[in-house]
């Protein structure tokens, strides 16, 4: 399989706090990689460099052969808009949508008709066993609901790399579970490359691999039998 | 736990003193509005007062010596000059207020703006009028306003009897003043205009950071504090603000006390010692204002149930019906219905426009609401950009909160656009003859006791003016029907510029000025045959003179002067069609530039409101918003949502404010006057693009709060 996205050596810092100190990864197309390491290890500052949402300091970060670090901003905001998908711990449903506009709203931000972007969208309510909630607002929604919306909404766009940062860090064990087994089944189905964030190891063994974090390093890599 | 709740507000952190500096900052300006109002008020009652002392009641009694007292209007370039002619019969008659002796004959006292037209005017256009001696200038007791033209003019007792409008006075300056009930009602709605939009500016600035300071109330809670304890802190948040702002306001108040006396309120400025408060005043703004946010402070914890466990709203906001719609439209229907049901008397007239117009303006207030979501719900239902869908289903979501802050905006420019409209109309329809007209040309004198001639020399003197083209008297009608004109002339003395006579006539009646009432003066017009003589006419009396010019100041004022002095017992000076109006025009147009200051400071302060509204929405959407601009989302759609947001009800609610208000104009128009709106000149539409301009500038200064707030580093941090 070849490298979809690459860390080489890279470096970021908080004002005077390292975050990463020369950190170096690299994940394969369709594989599900898992990033573990402790609070505070530079996991999620890792996989922010990787999405093109930070800088690095120095190092390089190369998604399908390109280094997108050396990017501009609306570039990279494209790149992430259009390849990549994204699913956070918490709170990154739009409240004043509806759960079907939070799903299509990836397409609607790149251009796709309303028309054409809500079926698209209410399509993933079945596949994520969330029938009949299209039109509940967050507020109206329980965690693993809201947390199963905001996956369709990392897929709905059908993204080469899938970004999840403690997806289910707010999530009871077994709900937890059920979303990631969702995430997992979808991501696969698709063919989406998953670098997952997580300092549970019962969430990291869903995933492909898992590499640690440690002060700002990525340490060796252990592969994990499937 | 006061001095807990003062430190809370005054160390709580950056966000705290934030919060403190910009509720005092809508404090300051609302109270500096407030007490202007209550100055202006005073103001009013000031000017009401000094107006009435020029035209004291007569009186009798006590043991001074009567003083004659004549009180006429005369005019210069369209101004209006109050002449004053007083003759004391005795040592111990009154003395006019604002001057330190009676004048004799001969002798004269000019207010200071007199003075200075006279001195910027040769003799024969204006100070012949006067002739005699100076003796200083009227004291600001005397006058109405700074502006005031005005002339004590000593005469002899014999003399001053004879003149029009003429009383006895024994005792002068304790005239009542007259009912201020109009003004203050005008200033009323006025300070409504204005105050209303700093009240929402307070309003919402007390609510930023609400949903912060709620929580840590709860957190308060959960340590132990009881409700009391709580709402006595925010008590002290609120009234900590407030009396910083107070004092600012007063600050703001008597820094500006100068300038704001400038602005004709009345039609007329003020004195700067006019606006002055009372202990009552000072009293009701120095502890009112500070209780009051207190108050507010309480009612808005109301709205939401702090537990130690958070903070729960109590009542889900219900979406607005449309029955919030019934207000607005009766009021419209009032004013319908009082174009066939004009009621005669002013107090019927008031007791009917009044509530229309009230019931429109609370109407849109309170239906303003319901057009929000009606609007936004069509939005969202239309939306094909993710900017928009986000936009209108946040302010369908709660609509009451999206309008709020621009309930201000539509509220000043509903009271600005009628008053615009029907100002506009009114000096279109009555103001001064255009320049270069017939009409602005011809000075027009109406004698009040008749005179059986006119001396030839009178017509010399006139003629030997330059720019004088024709010089006619009129006399009285001696067989006047209901529809025939009051006046008589030969039909060879009639000027070709002011019509012609009818077929076969060798006199023809014609009314005093040779033009009919709100018509002008044309060459086309054909006057009818009287039913006399030529030597019939020789023997009526004459009871005006009409004299043509070329229309230039000078030629116009010379005539009024030698008429002046040659019929020195007018009661209205000579005048051209259009003096009063134009004095009445300018009257207006004072009004009009105090509309473009509540249009410019409303919708100033309506930005305010929308800025702050604005930053609280960001503070409260910063996690999904710094999300989706993780995810790719350009900034540019963030900016969208938020210029959609607040942007567009504005601009809606301006349309409709403006639309509702000359739509009110043109009903009272068409009630009172039968007059049909005419539409308001550009520099109207002008100033509200420049206010709408300043506004959406406040707005668009929060977008880089709008890049911080949502950058990644918020996303890491929550």
């Amino acid at each position: 399989m070849s490298v979809m996205i690459e860390a080489r050596d890279v470096t970021f810092a908080f004002g005077q706090t390292p975050a990463l100190r020369g950190a170096s990864v690299d994940v394969e197309a369709g594989e599900i990689l898992a990033v573990m390491g402790p609070s505070g290890s530079g996991k999620s500052t890792l996989l922010h460099c990787l999405a093109g949402i930070l800088v690095p300091d120095s190092g390089e970060v190369l998604f399908d052969g390109v280094r997108i670090d050396a990017l501009a901003e609306t570039q990279r905001s494209s790149l992430r808009r259009d390849r990549f998908g994204f699913v956070f711990q918490f709170g990154q449903l739009v409240p004043e949508l509806t759960a079907v506009e939070n799903v299509a709203l990836p397409l609607l931000l790149s251009g796709v008709r309303r028309a054409r972007a809500l079926p698209k969208a209410t399509a993933w309510f079945a596949r994520l066993g969330l029938d009949g909630l299209e039109h509940r607002r967050s507020g109206e929604l329980s965690g693993g609901q809201a947390q199963r919306v905001a996956l369709a909404r990392g897929l709905v766009a059908e993204p080469q790399v899938l970004f999840a940062d403690e997806p289910t860090g707010a999530l009871d064990s077994l709900t937890g579970e059920q979303v990631m087994d969702l995430l997992v089944g979808a991501a696969r189905e698709q063919g989406t490359t998953v670098i997952l964030v997580t300092h549970e190891p019962r969430i990291a063994a869903y995933a492909d691999r898992e590499v640690m974090v440690r002060d700002g390093r990525v340490n060796a890599p252990d592969r994990i039998a499937s | 736990m006061i001095r807990f709740g003062l430190r809370l507000a005054v160390a709580g952190g950056r966000e705290a003193l934030t919060r403190l500096l910009v509720i005092a900052a809508a404090v300051a300006i609302g109270s500096g509005l407030l007490l202007t109002t209550l100055a202006g008020v005073n103001a009013t009652n000031a000017q009401l007062t000094r107006f009435a002392s020029i035209y004291p009641n007569a009186s009798t009694g006590g043991d001074a010596d009567p003083l004659w007292w004549s009180t006429r209007d005369d005019y210069f370039q369209g101004r209006q000059i109050i002449r004053i002619d007083v003759a004391a019969t005795g040592q111990r008659a009154p003395t006019p207020v604002g001057v330190p002796t009676t004048p004799g004959p001969g002798e004269f006292y000019a207010s200071p703006a007199m003075r200075d037209l006279l001195a910027a005017h040769p003799a024969d256009q204006l100070a012949a009028r006067y002739p005699g001696r100076d003796l200083g200038t009227v004291g600001p007791a005397g006058l109405t306003s700074p502006d005031t033209l005005l002339a004590i003019v000593g005469g002899t007792p014999e003399h001053v009897a004879t003149l029009p409008n003429v009383r006895r006075v024994t005792s002068v300056g304790d005239t009542p003043a007259l009912p201020e009930t109009t003004v203050n009602l005008i200033l009323g709605v006025i300070a409504g205009g204005l105050l209303f939009p700093v009240l929402i500016f307070i309003g919402t600035a007390t609510r930023l950071s609400a949903a912060r300071r709620e929580q840590r109330f709860a957190a308060m809670r959960l340590v132990g504090a009881t409700p009391r304890q709580i709402s006595t802190v925010a008590a002290v948040e609120a009234a900590a603000a407030a009396v910083a702002g107070t004092a600012v306001g007063f600050a703001l108040f008597y820094a500006f006390r100068g300038p704001l006396a400038g602005i004709p309120f009345t039609g007329m400025p003020f004195f700067p010692d006019d606006m002055s408060l009372g202990l009552l005043d000072v009293l009701l703004v120095a502890l009112g204002v500070p209780a009051g946010a207190a108050l507010a402070a309480q009612v808005s914890l109301r709205r939401v149930r702090i537990s130690p466990l958070g903070v729960t709203r109590r009542v889900t906001p219900r979406a607005p019906r449309a029955y919030r719609l019934i207000p607005a439209l009766l009021g419209v229907a009032v004013l319908f219905l009082a174009i066939g049901f004009r009621p005669e008397t002013s107090d019927g007239q008031a007791a009917v426009f009044l509530p229309g117009l009230l019931l429109i303006m609370a109407g849109l207030v309170f239906a303003g609401p319901w057009l929000t979501m009606v609007g936004s719900r069509v939005m969202a239902r239309y939306a094909s950009r993710p900017a928009t869908l986000i936009a209108a289903r946040r302010l369908a979501d709660n609509p009451k909160a999206g309008f709020r802050a621009i309930s201000g905006i539509m509220l000043a420019l509903f009271v600005t656009s009628v008053a615009v409209g029907v100002i506009t109309t009114i000096v279109d329809e009555r103001g001064p003859a255009p320049v270069g007209s017939t009409d602005a040309a011809t000075v027009t004198t109406v004698f009040d006791e008749k005179t059986t001639s006119v001396p030839d020399t009178l017509f010399a003197d006139l003629r030997a003016i330059g720019g004088v083209r024709s010089a006619t008297a009129i006399r009285e009608n001696p067989e006047l029907t209901a529809s025939g004109e009051v006046g008589v002339i030969a039909c060879t003395d009639l000027p070709s510029v002011y019509g012609r006579c009818a077929e076969g006539a060798s006199v023809i009646e014609v009314p005093l000025g040779l033009s009919r009432w709100r018509e002008s003066a044309s060459s086309a017009t054909v006057w009818p045959a009287a039913s006399i003589t030529l030597d019939d006419l020789q023997r009526a009396p004459v009871v005006s003179m009409v004299v043509g010019t070329d229309g230039s100041v000078a030629a116009v004022e010379r005539v009024r002067t030698v008429l002046e002095v040659a019929f020195p017992t007018f009661w209205v000076g000579p005048n051209v069609p259009g003096d009063f109006e134009s004095d009445f025009a300018d009257t207006l147009r004072g009004w009009e530039q105090l509309a473009n200051v509540i249009i410019i400071a409303s919708l100033a302060l309506g930005g305010c409101s929308l800025a702050v509204s604005v930053i609280g929405g960001l503070t409260e959407r910063r996690r999904p918003f710094s999300l989706l601009r993780l995810s790719g989302a350009p900034v540019r759609v963030l900016r969208r949502v938020v210029a959609l947001e607040s942007a567009v009800p504005m601009l809606a609610v301006a349309a409709i404010a403006i639309g509702m208000g000359l739509l009110a104009a043109h009903l009272f128009l068409r009630a009172q006057m039968g007059y049909t709106l005419v539409a308001p000149e550009p520099g109207f539409y002008v100033i509200v693009v420049v206010g709408l301009v300043a506004c959406l500038g406040v707005i668009a200064s929060t977008m880089p709060l709008l890049e911080r707030v949502t950058g990644p580093e918020t996303a890491r941090s929550e």
